[in-house]
C-alpha cells in the first residue's frame, strides 16, 4: 500500500476516470455520495464492498478493492482514519485497518461529475412557454418603465425572472438542438422508437417555431420600446438591489461598495445585450432567435429524410441477409444438380413459363377436324414441321409469302430511263433552238427525239394560232421552249427558189410535208443565247439550217 | 356503330392485357427502366386487372411498385420438371454450377447490407469473408479469386443479378474484373433486390435436424420451403388444387395427367373447360387436350424459355431424337442415341447444316445431352436409369406431336410404315422443292447403315 496519511501532492480528484479501473472508482465513490445521502460520513472497507453492486463479480485486471481505496486516497478522492473498532481475529488485526470518507476535492469532484452526466443525459426542450413567461415579464417591465418611479423590488424581481426564465430557454434550446442532431443520427435499436416519436417531434417543432415567429417579434417590440423608455434606469436599480443583498465579504480594502455596485451593473447590461441580441438582429448578425428558427426549421426536412432513410433500411430487412446465407448453405449441401436447379425455382420463382408451340397451319387443320379430347397424343395428327426443318436443321418460313417485294431494280432502271430521256430532251431543244427565223423547208432532216418535239412544238404553234392571222408565238407547256411560227410569203425569196410553198422534213421514220413557215425556235432554259439572239432575218442560220440549205 | 367502336376498343383492351400478361409470365421480375421498360408500362397499365386474375386463379401475388413489378411465381411442390428451371450464364446458356449457384446466394446476402453503390472487387472481398463462414467452409467449397475460373464464376453470379436487376452497371465491364486488369461499378437496386425471394418462409427461419443424411435433409427444406398449411375445409382443398392445377397450365408445357393426385384427376377433369379457358383467356394459348393430359400450346411460340422445333444444331438434333423417341414406347438407351447422332453428325457438319466440331468425337455426347435437355425440359421425355445402370431415356405422350406421318388425306406420297424408326431420321436429302405442301421430308427406302455412311460421304 502506497497510501500516505495525506496526499503528499496536488489532489488530482478526476485522475481515477482515466485509469483501467476507472468503473471500479466510479463505483466507490458512489457508495461514498451514496453513504452521505444517508448521512453517513466514514465506510470501512467491509461496508464499501457489500454496498458495490457488482462487488461478486470485480474483473480481474482491476485493482483489489484495497488496492483501489488506496489509490484513491493517493488522488486525494478519500481521506483515511486509522479504525479502532474490536476485531474478532489474528489477521483481522494484523491488517492495517481504516475508515475512509470523502475528502473536500472528491466531495467537489462527485458533484461536478453528476452535472456532468446530467448535462450530457439532457434532452432538452423547446420552451413554449419559456417564450410566454419572458413576454409577460417584458409588458411588466414595460410598465414599470413607463412609470415615472418604478417600484425597485417590483423591478429587480421583474429582472431577476426574466433573466432566470432567459437562461433557462437559451441552455434548453442549445441542448434540444444537439439532442435533435443526434436523434437525426439515428442508430438501428432505436428506430422503431424514433419512427413512433417522430410525428410528435415535428408537431413540436413546428408549434415552436411558430411561437418563435409570433412572441419573437412581440418580445423584440418590448425590448425596444422599454430601451426607448430608458432601460439603464432599471438595470441600475436591480444592480443596487443585488448590492445590497450581497454579504459583505472578506475584508478587502479595493472592495468598495461602488466598484460592487459598477460590477453588478456591468453584469446587468451584459445580460440585456445578451438577451437583446437573442431577439434582435442586426444586418451583420442574425438574433439568436432566428438562428434557433432556422436551426428548428432545417430540423424538419432531416427528420423526414431520417424517417424515409428508416424505411429504407426496414425494406432490407436483416434476415434477408440471413435467408440468403442460410440459401447458400443449402445449394452448397444439395446433394446433386437436379436439386439445385429445384431449388433454384422453388426459392426464387424466377423461371419463365414455359409451353410447346403450335403453327398456325396445324391450328387451322385442327380447326376444320377437331382432335377429340380422349385421342391419345400418338393416334393425333402430329405438328406441321416444315420438311426443310427436319432434312437441314434451318428454317423457312413456312405459308407466308415475302409480302414487300423488291423493287429497287425496276426502280433502277425506271431512273436509268428518266435520266435518258431528260439527256435526249436537252440534245434535241439544243439542236432545235434555231437562233433566228429559218423556212421550215430549211430543217431538213430530223433525229426521231428532235423530230418528235418539234411535232409536239408545231402542233402547239398551230393549235394557237387564230384563224386568219399569218403569225403565232407560243412557250410549251412547261416553258421550256418557245415557238414563233409565220407563214412564208409567196414572193419570199427562197419561195421563188423553190418554187412551191411546200415544206419537206426527213425524219429516219418517214417524211413530214407541210405548207413552209418561217420558224423561230428559242431554248428558254438556256437563256444567254436564247435571248442573245435577236430576233431579225440577219441572225446566222442554226447548223441543221445550214445543213440544209 | 358505337357498339363496333366499344367492340374495336374492348378487343384492344384484351390484346394489351394478353400481352401484359405473357410478359410477366416470361419475366416474372420486371424493372420499370432498362429493356424491360415496355412491358412494365403495360403490366403496369393493367396492373388491377392481373393482380385480381393471378391471385383468384392461381394464388399468385403480383406486385406492383413504380419501381418493377414482380409476379411471385409460388411452387407448391417440386413437380417432376422442377430440376429444369436452372438459373443460367447469359452467353452461352449454360446452368449454374454449385459454386456458381452458392456465390450468387452470397452476393444476395452482402448486397442486403450494402449502402447504395457497390463496386465488383467490394463486392468479392464481402463475398470471401461470407463465404469463409465455417458452416459453408465444412462443405468443402472453396472460394478465392486467384484464378480465372474463380473470377468468371463471381462474373457470372453477378451477371444474373444484372439480369433480374438487382445491380446495374454505372462504369466498367466484367470480362476486365475476370483478366484482373479493372473493377466494375453498379448501383444496387433494393427493391429488385427484397423482390428476388419467392419462398413463402425465409430458408432463415427453418431449421433441419443435423442427423439426417445429405439428401434427406435437403428434401425436408425443399418441402419445408414449399409447404403450405394444410386447408382447413373440403372447399379450401378443392379451391387449392384448382389454383394449383391453373398455376400447372400457366407454367409448365404439359400436365400429365400421371402426376396428378386422384382428386385432382378429378377435379381437373370436372372443369377442365373452365380451367383451360381461364388461362387462354389471360394468355392466348390454345389447350392441346389429349388422353394423357393437357398442354397449352402457343400459337405465337413466344411464351417460353425452350423452344421446339427449332433451327440451329441443337433444335435440330432435339427434333430428331424427337421424331426417333416418337416411334418408340420403351425407355431408350442414351448410348444408343448417341451413336445415332454420330452417324448423321458428319453429313450434317459436311453440309454446313450443324456447327463446326459437331461431327469431332465426343461432340455427339454434349448434343445429345443438350437435346434431352431440352426434351426433357418441355415434359417430353423423361430420363433414367436401365436394369445394368446405364442412362435411358422414356418417351413421354406428348413426344409424339413431333412424329413425321403420312398426309393420308392427301395420298400424294407412299410412304414408309411408322414402325420403323428409321424412317423418322430424314438423312437423305431430295429436292423437296417441288411439294410445298407436304409436312414431312421425302424418303428413300431405309437405308443401311453402310449405304447411309457411303452416301454422306459422297455428297
Amino acid at each position: 500500500m502506497d497510501q500516505a496519511d495525506a496526499p503528499a501532492e496536488t489532489p488530482r480528484p478526476f485522475a481515477h476516470l482515466q485509469q483501467p479501473g476507472a468503473p471500479l472508482y466510479r463505483a466507490i465513490m458512489g457508495t461514498f455520495v451514496q453513504a452521505k445521502r444517508r448521512f453517513i460520513v466514514h465506510l470501512r472497507p467491509e461496508d464499501i464492498r457489500a454496498m458495490l453492486p457488482d462487488h461478486g463479480r470485480t474483473p480481474a485486471e482491476s485493482p483489489s478493492l484495497d488496492g483501489a481505496l488506496a489509490s484513491l486516497e493517493h488522488w486525494g478522492n478519500l481521506r483515511s482514519d486509522p479504525d479502532t473498532s474490536r476485531v474478532t481475529s489474528v489477521e483481522e488485526f494484523r491488517r492495517a485497518r481504516y475508515l475512509y470518507q470523502m475528502t473536500d476535492h472528491g466531495q467537489a469532484a462527485e458533484d461536478a461529475l453528476q452535472t456532468y452526466e446530467a448535462a450530457l443525459g439532457r434532452r432538452g426542450s423547446l420552451q413554449s412557454v419559456a417564450l410566454d413567461d419572458i413576454a409577460g415579464r417584458l409588458r411588466e417591465l414595460h410598465t414599470l418603465a413607463s412609470s415615472g418611479t418604478p417600484e425597485p423590488g417590483a423591478t429587480h424581481l421583474a429582472l431577476r425572472t426574466l433573466v432566470d426564465r432567459f437562461e433557462d430557454l437559451a441552455a434548453n434550446a442549445q441542448a434540444f438542438m444537439s439532442a435533435l442532431a443526434r436523434t437525426i443520427d439515428v442508430q438501428d435499436a432505436e428506430a422503431d422508437a424514433f419512427v413512433a416519436y417522430k410525428e410528435r417531434l415535428i408537431e413540436y417543432l413546428e408549434r415552436f417555431i411558430k411561437d418563435l415567429v409570433g412572441t419573437g417579434a412581440e418580445i423584440a417590440r418590448l425590448v425596444e420600446q422599454i430601451e426607448d423608455l430608458g432601460v439603464d434606469r432599471l438595470l441600475r436599480m436591480a444592480a443596487e438591489r443585488d448590492t445590497r443583498d450581497t454579504a459583505p465579504g472578506p475584508a478587502d480594502a479595493g472592495d468598495t461598495a461602488d466598484a460592487v455596485l459598477a460590477r453588478s451593473l456591468a453584469l446587468w447590461r451584459d445580460r440585456w445585450q445578451g438577451f437583446r441580441a437573442w431577439f434582435i438582429g442586426s444586418a451583420h448578425h442574425p438574433s439568436q432567435a432566428m438562428v434557433l428558427r432556422g436551426q428548428a426549421r432545417s430540423a424538419i426536412p432531416r427528420l423526414l429524410q431520417v424517417v424515409s432513410a428508416l424505411h429504407d433500411r426496414r425494406s432490407r430487412r436483416s434476415d434477408r441477409a440471413a435467408d440468403f446465407r442460410a440459401l447458400a448453405q443449402w445449394f452448397a449441401e444439395a446433394p446433386d444438380e437436379d436439386a439445385m436447379h429445384t431449388l433454384w425455382r422453388s426459392a426464387f420463382g424466377l423461371q419463365p413459363s414455359r409451353h410447346l408451340g403450335v403453327d398456325a397451319d396445324t391450328l387451322e387443320a385442327r380447326a376444320y377436324d377437331p382432335v377429340p379430347p380422349e385421342t391419345p397424343w400418338a393416334d393425333a395428327p402430329p405438328l406441321l414441321i416444315s420438311p426443310r426443318l427436319r432434312r437441314t436443321g434451318s428454317y423457312e418460313r413456312r405459308g407466308r409469302p415475302a409480302q414487300v417485294l423488291d423493287r429497287s431494280l425496276a426502280r433502277r432502271h425506271l431512273a436509268e430511263r428518266a435520266a435518258q430521256e431528260v439527256r435526249e430532251t436537252a440534245r434535241a431543244r439544243a439542236r432545235l433552238a434555231t437562233g433566228g427565223p429559218v423556212r421550215l423547208s430549211d430543217v431538213g432532216t430530223l433525229e426521231p427525239a428532235e423530230f418528235r418535239l418539234f411535232l409536239g412544238l408545231l402542233g402547239d404553234a398551230l393549235a394557237a394560232k387564230p384563224l386568219g392571222a399569218r403569225t403565232v408565238e407560243v412557250s410549251t407547256g412547261d416553258g421550256a421552249m418557245a415557238i414563233r411560227l409565220s407563214e412564208c410569203d409567196a414572193a419570199g425569196p427562197e419561195a421563188g427558189e423553190s418554187g412551191a410553198a411546200m415544206a419537206e422534213i426527213r425524219t429516219p421514220d418517214g417524211i413530214l410535208r407541210g405548207p413552209d413557215h418561217i420558224v423561230e425556235i428559242r431554248d428558254l432554259t438556256a437563256a444567254p443565247t436564247g435571248v442573245a439572239g435577236p430576233v431579225g432575218d440577219e441572225a446566222p442560220l442554226p447548223e441543221f439550217a445550214r445543213r440544209g440549205a | 356503330m358505337a357498339g363496333s367502336l366499344t367492340d374495336a376498343l374492348a378487343q384492344s383492351r384484351d390484346d394489351e392485357r394478353r400481352r401484359a400478361a405473357r410478359a410477366i409470365l416470361r419475366r416474372p421480375l420486371l424493372r420499370a427502366d432498362g429493356p424491360d421498360a415496355e412491358s412494365f408500362a403495360l403490366v403496369q397499365r393493367h396492373s388491377a386487372h392481373l393482380r385480381a386474375w393471378f391471385h383468384t386463379h392461381a394464388g399468385w401475388s403480383l406486385l406492383v411498385t413504380p419501381e418493377l413489378a414482380r409476379l411471385t411465381k409460388t411452387m407448391d411442390a417440386d413437380g417432376p420438371g422442377a430440376h429444369t428451371h436452372p438459373a443460367v450464364t447469359a452467353r452461352p446458356r449454360r446452368p449454374f454450377t454449385r459454386r456458381r449457384y452458392v456465390l450468387a446466394c452470397l452476393l444476395l446476402a452482402v448486397l442486403s447490407r450494402a449502402d447504395a453503390q457497390i463496386t465488383l472487387g467490394g463486392l468479392a472481398d464481402d463475398v470471401l469473408l461470407a463465404a469463409a463462414d465455417p458452416d459453408l467452409a465444412a462443405t468443402g467449397l472453396e472460394f478465392t479469386l486467384d484464378s480465372r475460373a474463380q473470377r468468371g464464376d463471381l462474373a457470372a453470379a453477378v451477371r444474373l443479378l444484372i439480369e433480374y436487376g438487382v445491380l446495374s452497371r454505372v462504369a466498367g465491364d466484367e470480362d476486365l474484373f475476370v483478366e484482373d486488369t479493372g473493377d466494375v461499378l453498379y448501383d444496387v437496386h433494393r427493391r429488385a433486390l427484397a423482390g428476388m425471394l419467392a419462398s413463402a418462409r425465409g430458408p432463415s427461419t427453418i431449421a433441419t435436424a443435423a442427423s439426417s443424411g445429405p439428401a434427406e435433409r435437403f428434401a425436408e427444406r425443399l418441402a419445408r420451403l414449399t409447404f403450405e398449411p394444410p386447408a382447413g375445409s373440403e372447399q379450401l382443398g378443392d379451391e387449392r388444387i384448382r389454383r394449383w392445377l391453373t398455376r400447372r397450365l400457366l407454367d409448365d408445357p404439359v400436365v400429365y395427367y400421371d402426376d396428378l393426385s386422384p382428386r385432382a384427376r378429378a377435379l381437373l377433369d370436372g372443369r377442365r373447360a373452365a380451367l383451360t379457358g381461364a388461362v387462354a383467356d389471360l394468355t392466348g394459348l390454345v389447350p392441346e387436350v389429349r388422353a394423357e393430359g393437357i398442354a397449352m400450346v402457343d400459337p405465337d411460340g413466344t411464351l417460353t424459355d425452350v423452344r421446339m422445333p427449332e433451327g440451329g444444331t441443337d433444335g435440330h438434333a432435339a427434333l430428331l431424337l424427337a421424331t426417333h423417341l416418337a416411334t418408340v414406347d420403351v425407355p431408350v438407351q442414351v448410348a444408343e442415341l448417341e451413336s445415332l447422332i454420330r452417324s448423321r453428325a458428319h453429313g450434317f457438319a459436311a453440309q454446313g447444316f450443324w456447327r463446326r466440331g459437331a461431327a469431332e468425337p465426343g461432340a455427339d455426347r454434349i448434343i445429345v445431352r443438350t437435346a434431352l435437355d431440352r426434351l426433357e425440359a418441355l415434359g417430353l421425355i423423361r430420363r433414367g436409369r436401365g436394369a445394368d445402370g446405364e442412362p435411358t431415356v422414356q418417351p413421354r405422350p406428348a413426344i409424339a406431336r413431333y412424329a413425321v406421318t403420312a398426309p393420308a388425306a392427301d395420298g400424294v406420297m407412299e410412304l414408309p410404315g411408322p414402325e420403323d424408326p428409321d424412317t423418322a431420321n430424314p438423312e437423305v436429302e431430295h429436292s423437296d422443292a417441288g411439294h410445298p405442301g407436304t409436312a414431312l421430308a421425302v424418303e428413300d427406302q431405309p437405308a443401311e447403315h453402310s449405304s447411309r455412311h457411303t452416301e454422306e460421304h459422297a455428297r
